[in-house]
């Protein structure tokens, strides 16, 4: 194979400027689209004019809910459908133009009438309206083994705490778009979307159409992280409709600020944890509360309290999720959703029981170490999170770090901490074709999409390990309905996905090729056993002889169409195992102790998570991963206006993510893990990253400057201890 | 100015003269992106925030959202698309694919136009290269190869 | 969503901008960082732009020891000349602090101090702002006040300014020239700016068509060796302040005989520290001295549920800024 490491196969697209996103789509007669947005946070609309819009220069049409109702009723189509009004900032309308400054002044006349009901614009104001519900994620929302409460009045230490987190959103650099064509009644819609055969799916059920009536593409996807998934696609619909009813291309963009109410957001977090244990440091009991938002036109929980079910052995937990429904946009999966939030919980809790214990941070991990899924009751399909906390400890140094609070380094005192991550794996059904020229290029085709997690890099990597042909010679195509269906992009779940649907599609490529070569006398292979033929370096030849020919020979000869295959690969239908990506996440901070800056110097992060395919983009994901973490930590924090119910500050200068200056350095050990059991031995790395790092720094920063703060983000006045009145009733038995 | 509120401009881009008319509301990013078709040059938050729409003007960076089409008159303009191809890489953009210096890819443009121009500037040392670059946002976290791409073609 | 249609025109000169600046409805762009983010954010709603980018008001002297920037001067070549750098260097190391490269490549000096609120709730639309839409009331106050000003507030607006460049040139007392319809005056920086009353709406005190022509700052080169723009926020870099303090001493004789303090962040204008400044004259530049001074600079702040921290950061601000610009070594 091809020395050195593998770059990202669409680099090159990406750095001249030529990879085409969503709303670059070139469409001859593009009519643009704007958004009007409620005037109300909560009420009902009563009437849209449209009589001044219809006036300004440009206007083409208007779309609200009379012109959707041809569409059919679903959770998609709700609010485009009724005119009811569930949060500040939800359009009530599109109005599509010539250009997009004359959909701006349409949009500007649209004259919205609504009858305002009392909204409300946070949880706090509808705590007694709290209920659980049906699931948290993809699990039950309310979970018991053992007999928590009663192992925490027996246990030795008790820390009970309360760790907030504050709503967070996606920010995806690209917003999201779409550009969207009708040809009688076949549509083909370019769209930014983190699942190209769910938007079909909804596209097909809204509109009444045969799926393969309408095509969805989404060939390059600036970011999604959760974000670019159903709470877009009813906009996406307003723009079809238009598309449909002027018989022109219509393009809508997401505004920046838009971003905080049309694309879903992860839900604060009000959580109540306690966790007991033995004088030895081992757990006894855990009871996780988590309360957190959901809007009043849909339900979504995380997982938040998973942490206190998976990662540890524990024979008494009691977890379970509540949710506030308020006037606000909806929340959904972010970057480690659940598992950011409830490892800044839980791993705090730890690092605080280890204080007092006396015993050393890590060491109370490894004492707590769940050789098995003890929820689920069964074995790990593979774990070597011991090995992360080994490795981990060794390149940070843990052993020698400096005593707490006593380095410094100019104005900065120095500190560090530590904290496990984990993640769920799932998997997905998939398919792929891969396709082999003449000349011995390949072309590999599936349906998901590629936001920046090296999907097209993995699927062509796979396939060209898989015949021995180097990547220059393969060609990815991803994110298209014209393809074989491909896995969502969510949930770490891609490249195991598709690899047991290239493997097949390979194999029997493979298997076609050998056939042919020991057939024929014009090969130096002809007479060789199928079975022991092999692929590499572009060539076929005999793993037990000394022959080989080159592929594209044999190809010219036997196969001058080319030859194609296609792999799929289903659900296993019984689940023997449970399966965990695992991580050790280690930091150093500086922590100014006069002005209360916060800055990370250093992290050091071990992950275990199967077979790699690629280390250098691996590492490019954990890192990225960790930086949402660090953002999540110290900087985001989306705050609602309780007059308004509207966002304040919905831009990048109030909205806080990191930028350049405040990285750290990055030690990154990818610490092999043999599975068995999951296709290929791959798991992901996506959401591995972002989970445990808050812990990690809040846990640095006690180590620093002695004092714990329990609610994300950390900022200045954090450190510099200005009273919080919710911090009233920790206990510390 | 025309009778209709539209500007005639005269513009180098990427190394070619062009004439073209403008809106006196348009902002440089829209008649690139828009008008022009430059779709290297993104918008990512059109409030001057994210530094996805950076380009040169006269060799310095600037945020295209916020510049006015109609002041630029007269400027010399270089967008992603002036800076190489696939087949005649800038060394800058080389060294992004070497060190994994994108994700998504959104940004990149931006990075890179925003790299080029801190390089005229001889940043003495990472640290340097962190603060010069804090104008453009990257999400999906390539900041650290980003910076190594920078360094590498700085020769720190 | 942008602001509606307005018209643009770019006069030759500055006789011909200062006519077309006066006409109703006409605003002045400079280098339009601030104004077409206001424009977007439909925060400005101006008949006509008046593109003043390219009078010749940019240039950057020193002479007579006096630095004059012209306020059409690029932030970025004002922190990056040489003379600057080495004679005022609390100006460049301002510039340094504030926005991106990118910004500092297109903001004026000029535009820089006149840059409106960063305050979110004038910046978005839909909440009570006064001084967005007069009336409306006063969405901070009753809100969330960790932006809000400690002193110069009032009932009607507790926003703050969010100029670094500003609170620099008001420790080293600037004056500005203005040009208007009538002629020419000078002003020290501060009075440029009002303090909001029960008319935050308008924030300064040029009259319609004026513009400043230029920065002055005069006699202040023996400060350079001793001069600190200190900058405190949450994220490293590309933010505004949460409290900034520019701090410049001049000692003789292990005495401090000038004592230069202003901080940003914290009131409406870039708020001078007088009373701290005087306390310094006279004494040696040591830890009593800094905290006397600093428990000064904190008197009479008024916070309100969310920014009381500001008073305390204030103060460790102004000592942590003393100490670095008095340390004897």
């Amino acid at each position: 194979m091809s020395p050195g490491p593998v770059t990202r196969w669409e680099a090159g697209l990406k750095v001249t400027g030529q990879a085409v996103f969503a709303a670059e789509t070139p469409a001859p007669g593009l009519l643009y689209a704007v958004l009007v947005e409620a005037p109300v946070g909560c009420g009902t609309v009563l009437a849209v004019d449209a009589a001044q819009a219809r006036r300004t220069p440009g206007f083409a049409d208007l779309i609200s809910y009379p012109e959707a109702q041809g569409l059919k009723p679903s959770s998609v189509t709700a609010l485009i459908r009724e005119p009811t009004i569930h949060f500040a900032g939800q359009p009530v309308a599109l109005v599509v133009a010539e250009n997009l400054a004359a959909a701006q002044a349409a949009a500007r006349a649209v004259r919205v009438e609504a009858e305002a009901r009392p909204a409300i614009a946070a949880l706090g104001q509808a705590l007694d309206q709290a209920y659980t519900p049906a699931t948290a994620g993809r699990n039950p929302a309310e979970s018991r083994r053992g007999d928590a409460a009663r192992a925490l009045a027996e246990a030795h230490l008790v820390v009970r705490r309360r760790y907030e987190t504050a709503v967070n959103n996606h920010h995806p650099m690209e917003p999201h778009a779409v550009v969207c064509c009708w040809e009688g009644d076949r549509v083909t819609v370019h769209t930014s979307t983190q699942a190209v055969f769910g938007a079909r799916a909804a596209i097909a059920h809204a509109f009444g159409l045969p799926a393969e009536d309408a095509r969805v593409v989404s060939r390059f996807l600036g970011g999604g992280f959760g974000c670019k998934g159903q709470l877009w696609w009813p906009w996406m619909m307003q723009a079809m409709l238009a598309a449909r009813r002027t018989g022109r291309p219509v393009r809508l963009e997401l505004t920046r600020a838009q971003l905080f109410t049309l694309a879903g957001r992860r839900s604060e977090t009000v959580q109540e944890l306690a966790v007991g244990l033995d004088a030895d440091g081992r757990l006894t009991a855990i009871d996780h509360q988590v309360l957190a938002q959901t809007s009043t036109h849909g339900e979504y929980a995380d997982t938040t309290a998973g942490v206190s079910r998976w990662l540890y052995a524990c024979p008494n937990v009691t977890t379970r999720h509540r949710l506030v429904r308020t006037n606000e946009p909806q929340p959904i999966p972010m970057r480690a959703p659940g598992t950011a939030p409830g490892t800044f919980a839980l791993e705090s809790a730890l690092d605080e029981a280890a204080a007092a214990l006396g015993i050393d941070p890590v060491d109370l991990r490894v004492r707590n170490h769940g050789d098995h899924d003890q929820e689920a009751g069964r074995p790990w399909s593979s774990k070597r999170l011991l090995e992360c906390y080994r490795v981990g400890a060794e390149r940070f140094g843990w052993a020698h770090r400096p005593a707490a609070g006593a380095a410094g380094d100019g104005r900065w005192r120095l500190g560090s901490g530590m904290a496990s991550t984990f993640y769920a794996q799932h998997l997905q059904p998939s398919r792929a074709r891969v396709r082999l020229a003449a000349d011995a290029s390949l072309v590999v085709q599936c349906g998901t999409q590629d936001m920046g997690n090296g999907a097209y890099t993995a699927l062509g990597q796979m396939a060209a390990e898989a015949l021995g042909v180097p990547m220059s010679r393969v060609t990815v195509e991803l994110g298209d309905t014209l393809l074989p269906q491909g896995p969502i992009s969510a949930g770490s779940q891609v490249t195991v996905s598709i690899s047991p649907a290239v493997a097949m599609a390979t194999a029997e490529l493979r298997a076609i090729l050998a056939q042919l070569a020991v057939a024929d006398q014009a090969s130096p292979l002809a007479g060789q056993r199928p079975e022991d033929l092999d692929f590499a370096d572009g060539l076929v030849r005999s793993r037990t002889g000394n022959v080989a020919e080159p592929l594209a020979d044999l190809l010219a000869r036997q196969a001058p169409a080319g030859l194609e295959a296609e792999g799929s690969a289903d659900l296993p239908q019984v689940q023997t195992h449970s399966f965990m990506s695992h991580g050790a996440v280690f930091v150093e901070v500086g922590v100014d102790p006069d002005l209360g800056e916060v800055r990370v110097r250093r992290v050091c992060a071990a992950f275990a998570a199967g077979r790699i395919v690629n280390p250098l983009l691996a590492t490019s994901q954990y890192v990225g991963g960790l930086i949402g973490g660090i953002g999540m930590a110290l900087h985001e924090r989306t705050v609602t206006d309780l007059a308004s119910g509207r966002i304040l500050g919905d831009n990048f200068a109030d909205y806080l993510i990191p930028v350049h200056a405040d990285m750290p350095t990055f030690d990154i050990a990818l610490v092999h893990e043999d599975d068995t059991h999951l296709p290929g031995g791959i798991k992901g790395v996506g959401m591995l990253g972002t989970a445990g790092v808050q812990a990690a720094i809040a846990n640095a920063i006690f180590d620093a400057v002695g004092r714990r703060v329990r609610r994300l983000p950390i900022r200045i006045e954090d450190i510099l201890g200005h009273p919080d009145p919710r911090d009233g009733f920790e206990t510390l038995t | 100015m025309s009778d209709d509120g539209r500007i005639a401009l005269s513009l180098t881009l990427n190394g070619r003269a062009l004439d073209v008319e403008t809106p006196a509301c348009a902002t440089l990013l829209d008649l690139l992106r828009d008008r022009l078709g430059l779709t290297g040059v993104k918008k990512g938050c059109d409030m001057g925030a994210c530094g996805a729409c950076t380009v040169l003007m006269g060799g310095r960076r600037i945020k295209s959202c916020l510049a006015l089409a109609a002041a630029c008159d007269g400027g010399a303009i270089t967008t992603i698309e002036g800076i190489g191809t696939l087949d005649d890489l800038h060394p800058l953009q080389a060294a992004f694919i070497r060190h994994d210096a994108l994700q998504c890819g959104y940004c990149t443009p931006g990075q890179i136009l925003s790299g080029i121009a801190l390089l005229a500037e001889t940043p003495k040392d990472l640290a340097a290269i962190r603060e010069g670059m804090s104008g453009n946002l990257c999400r999906c976290g390539a900041y650290p190869n980003i910076v190594a791409a920078i360094a590498e073609v700085a020769g720190l | 969503m942008s602001g509606p249609a307005f018209s643009y025109a770019r006069p030759a000169d500055v006789a011909g901008a200062l006519a077309q600046g006066a006409r109703p409805g006409a605003a002045f762009l400079a280098g339009g960082t601030d104004l077409i983010q206001l424009w977007k954010a439909g925060l400005a709603a101006h008949a006509e732009l008046v593109d003043i980018s390219r009078l010749p008001l940019a240039g950057i002297d020193l002479a007579d020891g006096e630095l004059a920037i012209g306020a059409l001067a690029r932030l970025s070549d004002v922190a990056l000349h040489p003379r600057v750098m080495a004679e005022h260097p609390l100006i460049a190391q301002a510039i340094a602090a504030t926005a991106s490269g990118q910004v500092r490549n297109m903001a004026t000096v000029g535009g820089n101090l006149l840059q409106r609120t960063r305050c979110a709730y004038f910046r978005t639309q839909g909440m009570a702002c006064n001084k967005r839409e007069p009336g409306s009331g006063c969405g901070a106050a009753a809100g969330e006040t960790r932006q809000a000003a400690l002193f110069g507030a009032s009932a009607a607006c507790v926003a703050t300014h969010a100029s670094d460049l500003a609170v620099a040139l008001t420790a080293l007392r600037a004056e500005l020239t203005i040009l208007g319809p009538d002629g020419e005056r000078r002003i020290a920086l501060p009075d440029l700016y009002r303090l909001p009353g029960q008319t935050p709406q308008i924030d300064t005190t040029l009259a319609p068509g004026e513009l400043i022509a230029a920065v002055q700052v005069r006699r202040a080169a023996g400060l350079a060796a001793r001069s600190t723009y200190l900058k405190v926020r949450d994220r490293a870099s590309f933010e505004f302040a949460v409290v900034s303090v520019a701090a410049a001493l001049r000692l003789e004789d292990g005495a401090v005989v000038e004592a230069r303090l202003a901080a940003g962040g914290v009131a409406p204008l870039p708020w001078r520290l007088a009373g701290a400044e005087a306390a310094l004259i006279g004494r040696a530049p040591d830890a009593r001295a800094f905290a006397e001074a600093a428990g000064l600079a904190v008197e009479g702040a008024q916070p309100l549920a969310d920014n009381g921290f500001k008073v305390e950061l204030l103060r460790r601000a102004v000592i942590r800024a003393l100490e670095t610009v008095g340390a004897t070594a």
